[in-house]
């Protein structure tokens, strides 16, 4: 599994790469949805992506329905990580072709929880 | 800020008196982590000062028994038991209840409610129109239930298991929480209930679904075995009990055991309750 | 009445940002200074965000450097080795940027909407508020003994 870390704070997508790293998941980063795409074009088009809201050049939310716009992308699943919480932000980020959502902040296990639910994560082989 | 042996020992001696809970040596990190936060707002100086308070302080007591005997919980924690409740038990429930068109379930070791509030959302998902459930959910913790009746959680907790789709169907923003909806809070009930003690079950009814899961762990083998005794009759006779998935693989004495049978739903092992033998079955002849 | 959040749920923000993301072990405490005193560190990191629409503020974090090295090395997982001569300002930059959006992004979410949540500003030094902004709501704490205040400004409009 490969999955593309999408967010501006190398801080932030530390914590994601070393929490993907334990799920056996080969990782990817971007530090924007502009450079997310760019990477999408050259080839580099992973199983997941964890994408924040609020990002220079491109932001997530514009990102979501770039990739949604593409019918050679419609297999990536695609997962918001972001500070944006109130309902209608969700609402909108899942309209748009999310398929999951984390809230900022979140523990280690809230991301797999998640994966799990996408399929993408099964704890019991994991154990 | 380190507890000391003695005063380990004293506070788990009290949590295993109070509540049959056992905190094993080794698990000194998890009483500090719990009672710091108490022991600051007591204005104790350490945890050792705060558990020499709560020797005579029985509000306190109270508190620092409430906040050991937290579990870690999720929403659809485990997934598995919660997709045979829907795939398998529902379906068959329904045709059986079919007359009172009535289901009840008992979340037994509640924690902050995200098992019976789950429950609650499948059950408005699936259950036909007409039908009504009934959600038991109890724990030793008051402050527990008093979160379960509040239906409300941290922005931490609703990341923890819950799909983006379901939160915002059952769910609204509440200051920096989110509160679960009034349907479902109506279909949930607390009690305060210690499994641990004998006559707790006695007029806590009968269930089609009793869930206790992730709670045996804390018991003691005894007192373990004493709740799964007790807690035959409180299953309905074509009902299910189900346990953490790593407790299914409990060892039962022979008396315990022929309570209960296993059966496979899927992916997870529910017990339940094997009719009632004959009090003397005669020994066969040249045996 | 100018809208603000209530300062327990601007709490409540700070502890969930902080106990995700730096453990539980040293926990983060409310340590109040007196209204008009100083941040209680010469030597610190602030960093801001704005959030404007339905409820025009800036929230801005300081805190002492100590805690904000702190907080890079746990963030960015730094290993001993890495840590030996200190974080790189541009990580501390980095790290500090990104509580003060959590923080900052979850505040927004209490107040009416919508509104849009600016990128963070950072800076080596105590926070700069524009002149004539009123602080709304304010948490002072301490964790291991190191200071860290956030608090939430309102920009009259003209």
């Amino acid at each position: 599994m490969r999955a593309m870390i999408i967010d501006d704070s190398r801080a932030m997508r530390s914590i994601l790469r070393r929490i993907l790293a334990g799920l056996d998941f080969e990782t990817l980063e971007a530090g924007n949805g502009r450079e997310a795409l760019d990477l999408f074009e050259a080839g580099q088009v992973p199983d997941l992506c964890l994408v924040d809201w609020n990002m220079p050049l491109m932001d997530g939310y514009t990102f979501i329905t770039e990739v949604r716009a593409n019918r050679d992308w419609r297999d990536v699943t695609l997962m918001m990580v972001t500070t944006e919480s109130e309902q209608g932000q969700i609402v909108k980020a899942l309209a748009a072709g999310a398929h999951e959502y984390v809230i900022k902040p979140f523990t280690p296990d809230a991301i797999v929880d998640k994966l799990e639910l996408l399929g993408l994560v099964n704890r019991e082989v994991l154990a | 800020m380190t507890i000391s042996t003695s005063s380990f020992q004293l506070i788990a001696a009290l949590v295993r008196r109070e509540t049959a809970m056992v905190y094993d040596s080794g698990k000194e990190y998890l009483v500090e982590a719990r009672l710091t936060p108490l022991a600051t707002a007591a204005g104790c100086p350490d945890v050792d000062a705060y558990i020499a308070r709560i020797s005579t302080d029985l509000a306190e007591r109270r508190k620092a028994l409430d906040a050991l005997t937290i579990n870690e919980t999720s929403w659809f924690r485990d997934q598995t038991p919660y997709q045979a409740f829907t795939e398998t038990m529902l379906p068959r429930l329904i045709e059986t209840r079919a007359a009172t068109r009535r289901l009840r379930i008992w979340s037994a070791a509640c924690s902050s409610g995200q098992e019976a509030y789950s429950i609650a959302m499948l059950l408005d998902q699936h259950l036909p129109p007409g039908w009504t459930a009934d959600i038991l959910a109890t724990d030793v913790s008051t402050a527990m239930l008093e979160r379960v009746r509040a239906g409300r959680y941290s922005q931490v907790e609703m990341n923890r298991g819950l799909p983006a789709t379901t939160l915002v169907k059952y769910f609204t923003r509440a200051g920096t929480e989110w509160e679960v909806s009034p349907e479902l809070r109506r279909m949930v009930r607390v009690q305060h209930l210690n499994l641990a003690d004998a006559y707790a079950f006695t007029a806590i009814g009968t269930y089609d679904v009793v869930l206790l899961r992730n709670v045996l762990i804390y018991f003691d083998q005894a007192t373990k075995y004493d709740i799964l005794r007790r807690m035959r009759p409180h299953v309905a006779p074509d009902g299910y009990l189900l346990l953490g998935s790593s407790e299914t693989t409990l060892d039962m004495p022979a008396d315990v055991a022929g309570l209960w049978s296993r059966e496979q739903l899927g992916r997870v092992q529910a017990h339940r309750p094997v009719a009632a033998v004959p009090v003397a079955s005669p020994t066969p002849i040249g045996a | 009445m100018t809208a603000a959040p209530a300062i327990t749920d601007v709490q409540a923000i700070v502890e969930q940002v902080w106990s995700s993301f730096l453990g539980e072990a040293e926990p983060l405490l409310p340590a109040p200074v007196a209204p008009g005193r100083a941040f209680p560190a010469d030597d610190a990191w602030s960093a801001a965000v704005s959030i404007s629409g339905g409820w025009d503020a800036a929230v801005t974090v300081e805190l002492s450097t100590p805690l904000a090295l702190s907080l890079t090395t746990t963030m960015l997982g730094l290993t001993a080795d890495e840590t030996a001569e200190g974080p790189l300002d541009a990580d501390v930059a980095d790290a500090v940027g990104e509580l003060v959006n959590m923080i900052g992004g979850n505040i927004k979410s209490l107040m009416p909407g919508p509104s849009v949540l600016s990128l963070p500003a950072v800076a080596a030094g105590r926070a700069a508020h524009p002149s004539g902004a009123a602080e709304v709501a304010r948490f002072d704490g301490v964790r291991a003994g190191q200071p860290v205040r956030v608090a939430v400004h309102v920009i009259p409009q003209p």
